[in-house]
């Protein structure tokens, strides 16, 4: 096994629109240098699954935690890639169900938002965690 | 081979020169990866990784409609495709199957993809081998572009240097072993005996290069390393 840098096949990846779960996570693992049969290996799925999986042929995308395994074997954003499989992260029905009333209310008062404008509402949500002033 | 878009008339080429393409092969790669290459030869790193080529498995008899098709590749989309019932993690008995049909196709990229690059409709070959032997059979008809990937599978994941040097670590010689100085194997399926005998002995190769016990034995025979007959002498 060899790795390549895969810096060219990400930009063309990241200038897409939208790309696929499939095809992303099968440049990412070339682009790693894991061949089909160790990354499923390593993901715990048979090489068939992930074959299906990478050619977007799956009707029921990987579990959660599986997604993440994938995550962490290749260096991307655990969230990104649920987004794109159309998974919920395993952690945020806890987090919902934590304060079911606030956290559904916060979640619909952002709704559509830009994502400039989250990453600013996020920010000012880390400053308050970091001055552990929560009020 | 069957199916559509599959040919035959592809130039004559010697062994030798197979040989020599699939040796160079493993040197690229090995030049690409700053080391040399080991048993076994990854030959799934090399088909993705080195060439660049598509890999995917599926169910090839669900999508072509007929049973014994093992691999398919597709020139123009630069995409391989093995069965998935060769998948060694369900099916780890047929490891080394799945191997060789990988070098197959490889073989088909390296040796053949220039003679379908001018016609789109040849652009998928089949290979649609059943159950007969994975390397040609000397008296085997077999048609030239598959006799040619056959062969070419062959070397790439048991290539001369490698084998004589594990043959050499494992026998501590070069002396070739004998059939009839083996414990002959007793087979009840209708196998040629002497095959079964020396199948048995070329298993602990064929284990450590991922291919099968017989592709391992063709080759040690090709070498000159297992002979089924006591060479005659002056002495």
């Amino acid at each position: 096994m060899y790795s390549k840098q895969g810096t060219s096949e990400r930009q063309t990846v990241m200038t897409a629109q939208k790309p696929k779960f499939g095809t992303f996570i099968r440049e990412r693992r070339t682009g790693k240098g894991y061949s089909l049969r160790r990354f499923a290996e390593l993901v715990g799925i048979s090489p068939t699954y992930l074959s299906h999986v990478e050619q977007d042929k799956v009707v029921t995308p990987p579990t959660a935690d599986r997604i993440q395994k994938m995550a962490d074997l290749l260096g991307e954003s655990p969230d990104e890639l649920f987004a794109m499989a159309g998974r919920v992260p395993e952690d945020l029905p806890k987090i919902i169900q934590s304060q079911p009333e606030a956290m559904p209310a916060l979640l619909r008062a952002v709704k559509g938002l830009t994502p400039e404008q989250l990453k600013k509402l996020q920010d000012q949500a880390s400053k308050m965690r970091r001055e552990g002033d929560p009020s | 081979m069957s199916g559509r878009g599959a040919i035959s008339d592809v130039p004559f080429l010697p062994e030798v020169r197979i040989e020599r393409d699939a040796d160079a092969l493993i040197a690229e790669y090995a030049q690409r990866c700053g080391a040399p290459v080991i048993a076994p030869v990854p030959v799934e790193d090399i088909l993705e990784l080195h060439l660049g080529l598509t890999f995917a498995i599926e169910d090839l008899a669900a999508l072509f409609g007929t049973d014994g098709v093992l691999g398919a590749i597709w020139f123009n989309e630069k995409l391989v495709r093995i069965d998935t019932r060769l998948d060694p993690s369900e099916n780890p008995l047929r490891l080394g199957r799945y191997r060789f049909t990988l070098a197959h196709e490889i073989g088909h990229w390296r040796l053949h993809r220039t003679y379908y690059r001018e016609d789109p409709s040849q652009a998928v070959l089949f290979d649609g081998r059943g159950q007969p032997a994975v390397v040609c059979r000397a008296g085997e008809k077999k048609i030239p572009v598959e006799w040619q990937a056959d062969t070419f599978s062959s070397y790439l994941l048991m290539p001369k240097s490698l084998v004589v040097a594990a043959w050499t670590e494992w026998r501590g010689n070069l002396d070739p072993v004998i059939l009839s100085d083996l414990p002959t194997v007793t087979v009840a399926d209708g196998r040629d005996p002497a095959d079964a005998t020396l199948d048995r002995f070329s298993k602990p190769l064929a284990e450590r290069f991922e291919v099968s016990a017989e592709a391992m034995r063709i080759r040690l025979e090709k070498l000159g390393l297992l002979l089924r007959e006591r060479p005659n002498t002056l002495f």
